[in-house]
């Protein structure tokens, strides 16, 4: 490694604490503003002191409204059941046919692959409205299967396991193959275990997705047993009367899980995205 | 390359089934459910492209929504990918304040877009917005942001900058994981400076992760809608009524489906044909 010049390095510095103030005011503001009484929203935003950014008093009394008064804990529940529930799904389902796109020459795969590769350059939202009538068919509407199932077909998560798998040696299959290993037992004793970055790279692309969801929780659920994390807190707006305190603080506690997983994953993710063949 | 139809089948149905039943079947359904027409009745007929042909020839407030869809996206998606492309560059090294920094950039696409929304919606309130006081202090205008039908869809662009460069971000700095080392030192041998290593060498090889990024932000543009539905409702003046938002007005609160399917049916040629365009343009762009 080339030893870089001082000035080099407090110049990228300074870059990158410009660029990043961009990201972190409004952020600062949001905690900031949590962290206080309940007060008018704008007391401490016009005019501009440092008081806007540190609270003089400090305190939880926010949070602990949301969670004991307006049940917020069921709607993280929620939103961590469907979650979890789809990553299981999504890593069983699009592993296994990962797994047999990489390894297997089998008839209509030309036709299977197009599918998945449709299916992920057609998102989601798009077809929210088929999809509603789909689940209103199947008697699924207003209910956690309304939530999860969709989720579960996932062309993306498909194609990165895909690429994934092409990697991993084939000989390592077909020894296990002439010790008697049935292919089930390979896919789940040596295939699944060797693609953990690629696994936690579905984990963290299928918890943001159904963490972040509301346009879908929205149309498919309505009573308030199952409202999830984003709409509980986008119900705030549309009521006149909106609590900013509340608002703010279900926010901050609605994007803590997110923060604390990518905190965890971070190494992971990177790792994952470049073993899948994305890389340039 | 093992053979074997039943065992690959027998791995692949699985996925298979659900892409069919919540994709295929929607994508179907959606295109046919635009060639009909629903009654006051409630008994829908086949219509041909009778929703497509008054959309184009007599609905304004679909074509303002259309312009305003293409310019929303033509100017989001490239400025996005730079972003995001650009702050990958700068964190692709190894200092003290590496990890931070990248922490703090990804901290906003870890927020859904819904909060991200109301947040931008209080800071750049016209009146008493943190925007604003900073503008105030020195020494510029306020401005009024999402009330004026000029500002409201660059402000749109500003916020989904906010939130999804960090996102795409992660997936350049692995993409320039990839790209070994030894290049970079033989560079430096010849005396490469770090813009030309930037131009010969970074972005050629990173020629898939961009167009990866460029195909599924694309996407992701077109389909913008928790901003629009949570702070403009579209307006002011439908400048920021985006085609996801007419379709969802037009399904759930006016109840036409024919109308609102043929719009999502018009979103989704719209997408296939930038992301085909876009893969070719990265192509011819930065592949030797």
């Amino acid at each position: 490694m080339k030893k870089r010049s001082l000035w080099k390095t407090l110049i990228l510095f300074a870059v990158l604490g410009i660029i990043s103030l961009f990201f972190l005011i409004p952020l600062i503001w949001v905690v900031a503003s949590a962290l206080r009484p309940a007060s008018p929203l704008y007391e401490y935003a016009n005019p501009l002191t440092w008081k806007s950014f540190i609270p003089t008093k400090p305190t939880l009394e926010n949070f602990v409204h949301i969670f004991v008064n307006l049940n917020f804990g069921r709607a993280i529940m929620n939103s961590l059941f469907v979650s979890v529930s789809t990553i299981v799904l999504t890593v069983l389902v699009a592993s296994m046919a990962g797994f047999a796109l990489a390894k297997f020459e089998f008839r209509g795969k030309a036709a299977l692959f197009t599918i998945v590769l449709i299916t992920f350059m057609v998102p989601f939202e798009s077809i929210v409205i088929p999809l509603y009538i789909l689940i209103k068919q199947l008697h699924i509407d207003n209910t956690y299967w309304a939530l999860i199932l969709p989720g579960v077909a996932n062309g993306l998560a498909i194609f990165l396991f895909r690429q994934f798998f092409s990697e991993v040696p084939s000989e390592i299959m077909e020894a296990a193959r002439i010790d008697g290993a049935s292919w089930f037992r390979i896919y789940w004793r040596i295939v699944l275990p060797l693609s953990v970055p690629a696994i936690v790279t579905v984990i963290v692309m299928v918890f943001m997705f159904q963490w972040n969801s509301l346009f879908w929780p929205l149309v498919a659920t309505h009573s308030s047993r199952f409202e999830v994390v984003q709409v509980a807190i986008a119900v705030h707006r549309s009521t006149e009367n909106t609590s900013w305190a509340n608002l703010f603080s279900s926010a901050i506690a609605g994007s803590l899980p997110p923060v604390i997983l990518f905190l965890f994953l971070q190494k992971y993710f990177v790792r994952g995205i470049s073993g899948t063949g994305l890389k340039g | 390359m093992f053979r074997n139809n039943k065992v690959a089948w027998l791995f692949v149905l699985p996925a298979l089934t659900f892409l069919l039943v919540f994709k295929i079947w929607p994508i179907g359904v959606s295109v046919i459910e635009s060639l009909t027409m629903t009654s006051f009745t409630g008994t829908k007929s086949f219509v041909g492209f009778e929703n497509y042909e008054y959309l184009f020839k007599h609905d304004p407030v679909f074509w303002k929504s259309f312009s305003v869809t293409l310019f929303y996206s033509i100017i989001a998606n490239p400025l996005i990918v730079l972003t995001s492309l650009l702050m990958a560059l700068l964190l692709n090294s190894s200092h003290f304040f590496t990890k931070f920094f990248r922490t703090v950039f990804f901290l906003p696409a870890a927020i859904s877009f819904a909060v991200v929304s109301v947040i931008w919606m209080i800071v750049l309130d016209p009146y008493n917005g943190l925007a604003n006081s900073f503008l105030t202090m020195f020494g510029f205008k306020p401005q009024p942001f999402f009330a004026s039908p000029d500002q409201a869809l660059w402000v749109l662009i500003l916020l989904n900058v906010w939130r999804s460069s960090g996102y795409w971000m992660m997936y350049f700095l692995a993409g320039l994981q990839n790209i070994p080392e030894t290049l970079y030192e033989a560079a430096e041998i010849d005396g490469a400076s770090t813009l030309k290593k930037t131009f010969r060498i970074t972005l050629p090889l990173l020629t898939r992760t961009i167009s990866f990024v460029l195909v599924a932000n694309t996407a992701f543009n077109f389909l913008s809608f928790a901003p629009v539905y949570i702070i403009t409702k579209g307006g002011p003046m439908g400048s920021t009524n985006l085609l996801m938002y007419e379709s969802y007005k037009s399904a759930f609160v006016n109840l036409d489906m024919g109308r609102a399917s043929a719009i999502t049916t018009i979103l989704l040629g719209i997408i296939l044909v930038f992301s085909f365009f876009e893969l070719r343009f990265t192509r011819a762009r930065f592949e030797y």
